[in-house]
């Protein structure tokens, strides 16, 4: 076993030469709000611009095959990158993208050499950035029950309905959605994806107002829309795995967005936590040296350990090609779960400080409040921890003798 | 990367299972523990030709000089019997204590014949004020001409009835350092009782009287003593760990087979959402305790800093052995309490494995300060 990749001295190099370009293509005045909503215009289009950077040297997607505009990179060298990102206090991609992160997978899976040749480019080069679009009034765990209709009508489909909880602040270049495609046919059987350019007529983003708009994609994002299609024509090849073949993508869509993709970034948190105890003084000493309050930090580090070495695991699984049943949706599970039991140590340890971002009476700067907001929000992204807990229960075949299958991974 | 066995370590995996259910099968395993024999010669014997012991001892005293993770891997099977005797006790903790402290002459000595399983050595260090810190013994070697005298208990000791020796440790007059004395268990003025309840191979070891030399004590300095306990039980928690990780697996594997097998309500009771939680829970927990367990084996192995992982691996895998057998106990209700079902062997070991070597609480206080806080 190994916890951790062992570099080659040709590795070893390539990570020098990531910091170096990275010291070197990292816009500067790149600022982290504590509530992603506060994200400017100005810094948003900072990390497009680094995206669109990274994206030019393949790095942006450094394991999507080469043909596509993606790095063509092992996993090694995959996580220098990621590594090295994470170091600068940023992500890959290092804006919300959900809709390049899953569609593009998806697409690599399910579309065909014309629309890889033409989608996958705009994503993996960072070209462009993607919402997805799942959620609807009728259709949020039960997500086969969509309601927003595509009918053909020549060379295009004609696109109504209305989705909910979608996107981020900022806007979008494309939309990933799925839709009706028969409004006939049966569940499961009527349903297709569409890669949506995001300024066509006949679309209209409208911002709720939300607690915060917790989200599993470590970019965060901030807001989130209600997006309505009124009449909006599609060209038919922006079809994705074709009419009524919907459920069968959205198997690899969701799959990943369970939580099967994995991860290796760290908990800034439990830093941020231990920091900020180390060095505020309560009744006549560091808080740390608290009995209690260490008990309940030690709490929180567990926790995002175990986090961590579940999104480690996933994250080997994927690259490796083990087979993979029940660990995405129980790696999502337990973060979130995990997520709100650390949010309950924060309150036992901090009381009020926790829960105001007040510049002076706050504790981390408005991201321990943040914390607070989103540990809650994000139990339901991704399909709520209920939704996790039935699909690992069919994973693993319990009162079944017949085990459902993971999605198809590229 | 790689969070794969090695093949080498499968094959290990598959030959520890298959042995596991040959030698001891469920039949056997509620015979030893309805007669309170945890180490009968039977199976023991055959354990001990295995050569098994002795896989993380060096080879040059006897033993098959195996990295700690593939002591994991062996253990982790070992548990989900879970096969009891002097396993962790005295094969892992025993023989790190002496390959930590002792001096050649006594690794000699001990080290192969723990690897052979000819003999056992089992630590006895905690008594009636229970505690696994050094503050924690009061027992006193009293000067005696050239050696000593041992008075007094230890009590709460685990394998203490399969054991054929003990390190027991003692204090040096004057509240000095805590030492360790090898004892054999039928030496005049010491006697073993058993400790009846739901504890699992747990007795309480009296001594009388008992006559002890100077080089009886482990590396022949009391200061040698405590440091080398030290040391051993670092490297000994992730492979228990891993043997709790094996008792996990067990009762997730049950509770899964029950869920398809058990009708209720005209189907199989998995098809509930409440019985699927507990068996969710039950994952979530055996996880949890594997990845700390082989993360914190890693780490030992390559010989990184490893504190904070061993003290996290014992704290996770306490818990989550504990926690699965009450889940499992929720999934199979009456039919889990049937002595004959098997799952008790796993509940009743799970208490005890709670606070061998210190419970999770305990760890959890060590792990703050080995984050520095």
């Amino acid at each position: 076993m190994d916890f951790e990749p062992t570099y080659t001295g040709e590795q070893e190099k390539f990570r020098l030469e990531v910091r170096a370009w990275l010291a070197e293509n990292l816009p500067s005045g790149i600022v982290h709000p504590a509530d992603p909503i506060d994200l400017t215009t100005e810094q948003y289009e900072l990390r497009r611009d680094l995206g669109r950077r990274l994206g030019e040297k393949g790095w942006l997607w450094p394991t999507a095959p080469v043909e596509y505009g993606g790095g063509g990179l092992s996993l090694d060298y995959s996580v220098i990158i990621e590594e090295e990102i994470d170091n600068v206090g940023m992500t890959l991609p290092p804006y919300y993208d959900s809709g390049g992160k899953l569609g593009g997978a998806s697409i690599l899976v399910w579309g065909s050499e014309e629309q890889k040749q033409f989608f996958l480019k705009l994503i993996f080069r960072g070209e462009v950035r993607t919402w997805q679009l799942l959620s609807e009034p009728e259709a949020g765990s039960d997500l086969a029950n969509v309601k927003t209709t595509a009918i053909r009508d020549g060379d295009d489909y004609v696109i109504n309905g209305q989705k909910v909880f979608v996107g981020s602040g900022l806007g979008c270049d494309y939309m990933w959605t799925i839709t009706v495609t028969d409004t006939e046919a049966k569940r499961h059987e009527n349903l297709g994806w569409f890669m949506i350019k995001a300024d066509l007529p006949g679309i209209t983003i409208q911002p709720m107002d939300l607690l915060i708009s917790g989200g599993e994609s470590g970019a965060g994002s901030g807001v989130k829309n209600t997006v309505f299609f009124d009449n909006v024509r599609v060209p038919a090849f922006n079809l994705i795995g074709g009419e009524n073949q919907g459920w069968k993508v959205a198997t690899t869509h969701l799959e990943l967005e369970h939580g099967t993709g994995g991860r290796i970034s760290r908990n800034w948190l439990v830093d941020r936590m231990f920091e900020y105890c180390q060095t505020t003084q309560r009744r006549g000493q560091p808080m740390s040296k608290d009995p209690e309050v260490r008990d309940r930090l030690v709490d929180i580090y567990i926790e995002a350990e175990i986090t961590r070495l579940f999104n480690l695991r996933n994250y080997w699984m994927r690259h490796s090609g083990a087979n993979i049943t029940y660990e995405g949706p129980q790696a999502s599970y337990f973060r979130k779960q995990s997520g709100l039991r650390q949010a309950t140590a924060i309150l036992d340890i901090l009381g009020p400080a926790a829960m105001t971002y007040d510049p002076e009476l706050g504790a981390g700067e408005g991201h321990v409040e943040a914390y607070m907001r989103s540990a809650l929000i994000a139990l339901h992204p991704g399909g709520t921890t209920d939704i996790q807990k039935v699909i690992m229960a069919r994973r693993i075949g319990i009162g079944r003798e017949v085990k459902e299958k993971a999605g198809a991974l590229a | 990367m790689d969070l794969a066995l090695t093949p080498e370590q499968e094959m290990l995996k598959t030959a520890v299972r298959r042995f596991v259910q040959q030698e001891y099968p469920k039949d056997t395993l509620l015979q030893m523990a309805a007669t309170g024999q945890s180490c009968p010669s039977e199976p023991w014997s055959k354990l001990a030709a295995t050569g098994w012991l002795g896989i993380a001892i060096p080879q040059e005293y006897g033993g098959e000089g195996g990295s700690l993770t593939d002591a994991g891997v062996l253990f982790e099977e070992l548990g989900r019997g879970p096969v009891p005797g002097p396993l962790v006790s005295s094969a892992l903790l025993g023989g790190f204590t002496v390959l930590a402290g002792g001096t050649e002459e006594q690794k000699q000595e001990w080290l192969p014949t723990l690897a052979k399983g000819e003999r056992s050595l089992v630590l006895a260090v905690t008594e009636a004020d229970y505690g696994w810190d050094a503050m924690d013994v009061g027992l006193v070697g009293t000067k005696d001409g050239e050696g000593f005298r041992l008075n007094g208990a230890k009590s709460y000791v685990f394998d203490g009835v399969s054991a054929t020796h003990f390190l027991c440790a003692a204090r040096a007059e004057n509240n000095g350092p805590v030492g360790l004395f090898f004892v054999p268990a039928n030496a005049a003025g010491v006697t073993v009782r058993s400790l009846a309840g739901f504890a699992w191979n747990l007795s309480e070891v009296k001594l009388d009287n008992v006559a002890v030399g100077k080089a009886d004590l482990l590396g022949q300095s009391f200061d040698a003593g405590w440091e080398a306990f030290q040391g051993a039980v670092a490297r000994t928690i992730p492979v228990l760990a891993a043997y709790q990780v094996g008792g996990c697996q067990a009762v997730y594997d049950m509770s899964v087979e029950y869920s398809r097998t058990r009708i209720q309500f005209s189907m199989p009771i998995g098809r509930f959402q409440h019985v699927q939680s507990h068996v969710i829970n039950l994952v979530n927990q055996l996880d949890a305790a594997r990845w700390t367990a082989y993360e914190a084996l890693w780490k030992l192995d390559t010989e990184r800093p490893a504190t904070d992982a061993i003290h996290m691996a014992k704290s996770v895998g306490s818990e989550a052995y504990y926690e699965a057998c009450n889940h499992a106990h929720e999934v199979h209700a009456g039919v889990g309490s049937m002595t004959e079902y098997g799952l008790t062997l796993h509940t009743t070991a799970s208490r005890t494995l709670y606070h061998y070597l210190g419970d999770p609480r305990y760890h959890r206080r060590l792990l703050a300060d080995a984050l520095g806080l």
